[in-house]
Formats: C-alpha cells, structure tokens, sequence
C-alpha cells in the first residue's frame, strides 16, 4: 500500500508538472478504456455485464492489471438501465450490446422559436418526452419514472465511482481528474440532441438565424452542466468531447460554432475549471481559434498536423493524442514503438504533453492487445526528460 | 427555357433558393418529358460539382447532407412532370448499415448521391442482419449490394453479410461495396468486397464504373 501511495505522488507530481508549466520527470501517460473494451477484455458477455454492473470491478480491474496509465485508465457513464427506464431514443443499446447515439430529432424546425425564448422549459415540456419516449406520458406518471431513472443512474453511478476509488488506491494512479465535468460545445448539443446531424446541416443553410441564435440560448445551460461539483481546481478538467466543426465549412464554424463554445470554455475557466477537450476529426483549419482559448485548456486531438500543433499550441496549452489506434491493430511491435517515440520526439519537448492515442478502442479487437500493452510500457519506462 | 447551366451551377453552389424557384417557373410551363429529363440531367451535374468541391476541402459533410436534401426538394418539384420511369435507371443498389451498428449519417449521404447519379437503391435501414440482405437481393436482383458502418464491429457483419451472399450462391451476381469509418484496404479484403471507401462521392463513382 505504501508504494502505491508514492506511486500515486510520483504520477501527481508528473501531471501537476505538465498543468505548472513543468518539465516533469518524463512523459505522463493517461489512457483510457471504456467499459465495452474492458468487458471483452475480461471474457464476459457485453450485455449481461452492462446490465450486472456488480462484475464490473473484477472487469476493470484486468485492464488497469495488464495496461499501462499513471492515471485511472477506465471508466463507464452510460448504462443502459437508466436509459431503458426512460425509453431513450438518443442512447440506444444495438443487437451486438453497443451503447449507440441514433440520429434524433428532440426539437422540430418551427420550435427554434420557443427554444430560443426560454431554452429550459422547452426542454422540460417538449424535447425531454421526445427524447425519452417513457417521459411522454401523464404528469405523475412521468414524475414517476424519471425518480426512478434517476435510482437508477445514482446507483449506477455510486458503484462505478467507488470502483474508481478502489483502483485508484490500489494501483496508485495520480490525483488529477480530466473527466471531472461533462459539457458539451453550445452547437454541438443543439446538433446532437436536439436537431440531429442532417437537421442542423439543412437548419444553417435555411434557418442561420435561428441556428445562431439557439447556440446563443443554449450556452447558459452548457456553462451551468459544465461546473462539476468537484471544487475547482486547476488539476480537475471539464470533459467536452467536440463534434460538428470539422464536418462544417470554416465560414459556418466562425458564425455557429466558436463563438459560444469559446464562450463557455471561457465562462468555466473563469470560474476555476479548465477544459478537457477531445478534438475530434481534423481540426487543423482551427488551431488558431484554439490557440485563443484559455492557458492549459487540455487538447487531445484525433488526426491533423502533430508538428503544427505543438508549433501554434504547444507554448499555451495541454496537448495530447495522435496515436493512431489503427497502427495498434495492424503494425508490428516496432512499427507500433516507433511510432511511439516519433510523436514523443515531436510532442514531449518542453512539456505541457503527456501521452495518450487518437481516440479510445470501443471493442477488444480493434487493437493487438500485445502492441498496446508494449506501446504503453515503452512509454512509461523510456520517455524521460 | 431555363439555362441548364446556370441550374448546374446553382445546385454546385447548393443555392437553395434558386434552384427551386428555377424548377418551379420551369414546372409551371408544362414542360415535355424530354425537356424534364434535360433538367434532372443538370441537377445530377450539379451533384457532381458538389462532390468535387468535397473532394478539394470546399465543401464538408454537412454540405454533402445538405446537398442531398437540396435534391430531393428537386426531384420532389419534377416528379409531376417526369412522367413514369421517364428517366432510365442506371443499376440497382441494395443497401444498409449492417448488424450491430445504428449509424445511418453515411450510408444516407451516399443513398442521395448515388439516386442522384440515378441509381435506384433499396434501404434497408440500420443494423440489418445478413438474411435481410440476402432476401433483398434474391427479390430485387441488384447490380450492387452496399454496406456501411462506423464501429470497428460492423466490419465482422460485413464479413457475415459477404459470407452468406456466398452460401446463397448469390455472391458472383454483385459487386459488393463498403463504406464507413473503420473500412480499409485490409478489411475489405478480409470480408471480400470487391471495393471500399471512406468518401460517398468517390463510391458512387466505384459504383459507376461498375453498371458502365
């Protein structure tokens, strides 16, 4: 216990060195697993084990065992209890037992307006019983079930957090939290639950006005899920995982999207959190809005430039990812290390980096185990300072 | 008579507005099937403008999907005037995101360029097992069958999918294509498409050659 314990020093002190504007002793290392990859993983069936959460400890426990991370490299926080509950239609489990996000629509084209005048209770009365099929119902009815999803998501949500704690203690993982908060970019909640994909593509063409100013409307909402609970701090992130901007034209990102997203990063930092953003897809038309966002927000990024990004970042803020998964599953162990140090060789100088790949792998077959658990160790034991 | 080419254009330029207050004034005077068909034509070239600025970074997805809205609303506008079967289908595709997979934002955007490029195809919706598509394909006898998927997971359905078309003795009368973001080289090998892409635009082309 007690060499965990000054392991878990050891790893907060490299995390806190990247966040102080530290060179820290080498590179940190943070991945992470989700719950699906941990379930194969461990030889259990996906969909008993979502729906059994109590296997889930000895689940997780085997990834944090065979794969390398100085921070807590699992976690799970959708399960489809509360979500069938609800009758959601935004989270829907498919035939194979993955978790998906269909196409939805929770708001029609004509209800821009109500949105728009007072975001929340349009919330309430009309894209909550749209969203959750099981909420379009009576009033206590309704009251009903959502205390009953709400059982359900709390207990869910107790058990996996003192998972969490259990292996945190046991394996000595460091003491900085980039999952602390979940939000979402203004455009991005109005794209994904409440317009869907094809919506909101068609909406900023045919209705830019509204679309504007239902961002607009929605980033009070987003700034207020965004501030956690955990007292703020500037070792514990906000997580906003990005979505529209790369599939729009850079003329559009400048009217719909930045603005209220540089908005809100801007309103949690102020307010003591730092934002933890996943930068999906390329994101290289963008980096000199990034570079406008608040010092040490955390970038980790998908595809795009890694030289180019640790040339106009790197100075500012966090930088992480690249590491294509895809190389795990079909390259060679030294391809896979190579690669490795590569990106190290471009990221690490002058830290604010630490290790992690381009996106997490959903299934156990879309990495070579082997390679994966060699690519984290060689990390862990050569990328000194 | 409208200008085909400033309709061509337009549709390029994804100028809602005008294209359909072209097709409306056009609809308006009675035109010929001929005429129609002339039309639908340069709506199609539009598609193919639309296309290639996707391919020099112009344009991206949420314009594809625009784009294939913008279409429909055409056709929707010239289908009065059409008459029946006036414009000759160039292949049937039958098409779906398969097994296990719920995403349909790929497979739609190539569903409206493909029926642009005047395909007819037959959706079969998201996580489709492999009998649906077997089924569809003894039914309707199509040139190509289409699969799509974005979990690394929908490549093994593709793999099933294939497999069963083999069983059903059904595999040699199709060109198989599939489409999404995990599709490689190497996958499509190991299913046994007969091609693969991540771009909608370039996969209609693919399809194309294949009915020439």
């Amino acid at each position: 216990m007690a060499d965990a314990k000054a392991l878990a020093q050891e790893r907060t002190q490299l995390f806190h060195d990247i966040i102080d504007g530290r060179i820290p002793k080498r590179v940190p290392v943070f991945v992470g697993f989700p719950v699906e990859f941990a379930i194969q993983y461990a030889g259990k069936d996906l969909v008993e084990a979502q729906w059994d959460t109590s296997q889930l400890e000895e689940i997780f426990d085997k990834v944090c065992r065979d794969f390398y991370s100085d921070l807590l490299p699992v976690n799970a926080f959708r399960f489809p209890s509360f979500y069938r509950i609800l009758g959601a239609r935004n989270f829907v489990m498919g035939s194979n037992g993955f978790l998906q996000h269909p196409e939805v629509e929770g708001l029609l084209q004509e209800e821009y307006d109500d949105f728009i005048a007072n975001p929340y209770n349009c919330i309430i009365e009309k894209i909550l019983p749209r969203l959750y099929t099981e909420l379009d119902t009576d009033a206590s009815t309704k009251a009903l079930t959502l205390a009953k999803a709400f059982k359900a998501f709390q207990d869910e949500m107790g058990n996996a957090i003192m998972i969490y704690g259990k292996l945190t203690e046991k394996y000595g993982y460091g003491d900085t939290n980039f999952f602390a908060g979940f939000t979402e970019a203004p455009l991005d909640f109005v794209a994904d639950q409440l317009r869907g994909f094809k919506g909101i593509s068609t909406d900023m063409r045919r209705v830019p006005d509204k679309v504007e100013a239902a961002a607009e409307a929605a980033t009070p909402l987003m700034i207020k899920a965004g501030l956690h609970p955990i007292p703020p701090s500037k070792y514990n992130a906000t997580f906003i995982p990005l979505h529209m901007a790369p599939f729009m034209r850079t003329s559009d990102f400048e009217r719909f999207y930045w603005p209220s997203f540089k908005k809100l990063v801007e309103a949690l930092a102020e307010a003591g959190h730092p934002s933890h953003l996943f930068v999906e897809q390329d994101w290289m038309r963008y980096l000199d809005y990034l570079y406008e966002l608040p010092e040490n927000t955390v970038m980790r990024f998908e595809y795009g430039d890694p030289k180019l990004v640790k040339e106009k970042l790197g100075q500012k803020h966090i930088i992480s990812g690249f590491y294509p998964i895809s190389l795990l599953k079909t390259g060679t162990k030294q391809q896979c290390i190579d690669k490795a140090r590569e990106l190290i060789d471009i990221l690490a100088p002058g830290g604010r980096y630490y290790f992690d790949f381009d996106k997490a792998p959903v299934t156990l077959d879309s990495v070579n185990v082997e390679n994966t658990r060699a690519v984290l160790e060689f990390v862990a034991t050569n990328a000194n300072y | 008579m409208l200008d085909l080419q400033e309709l061509t254009n337009a549709v390029g330029n994804l100028d809602e507005p005008k294209v359909l207050g072209m097709l409306k004034n056009f609809v308006a005077a009675n035109p010929g099937i001929e005429e129609t068909t002339a039309v639908v034509n340069a709506c199609q070239q539009g598609m193919t403008i639309v296309g290639d600025l996707f391919d020099k970074k112009e344009y991206f997805v949420g314009d594809l999907i625009f784009a294939g809205e913008l279409l429909t609303s055409a056709i929707d506008i010239l289908k009065p005037a059409m008459g029946k079967e006036s414009s000759a289908k160039v292949g049937k595709i039958v098409l779906a995101t398969v097994e296990g997979d719920l995403h349909d934002i790929g497979k739609n955007i190539f569903k409206s360029m493909s029926e642009a490029a005047g395909f007819e195809v037959y959706d079969l919706g998201i996580d489709t097992p492999a009998s649906a598509f077997v089924e569809k394909v003894k039914e309707v006898k199509p040139d190509i069958v289409g699969m799509s998927g974005v979990l690394t997971l929908a490549l093994d359905s593709m793999k099933n999918t294939v497999d069963a078309l083999k069983e059903a003795g059904l595999r040699d009368s199709v060109k198989v294509i599939i489409g999404g973001n995990p599709v490689t080289e190497q996958a499509c090998q190991m299913i046994g498409a007969d091609a693969f892409t991540t771009n909608a635009a370039e996969g209609v082309k693919l399809c194309q050659g294949w009915v020439k």
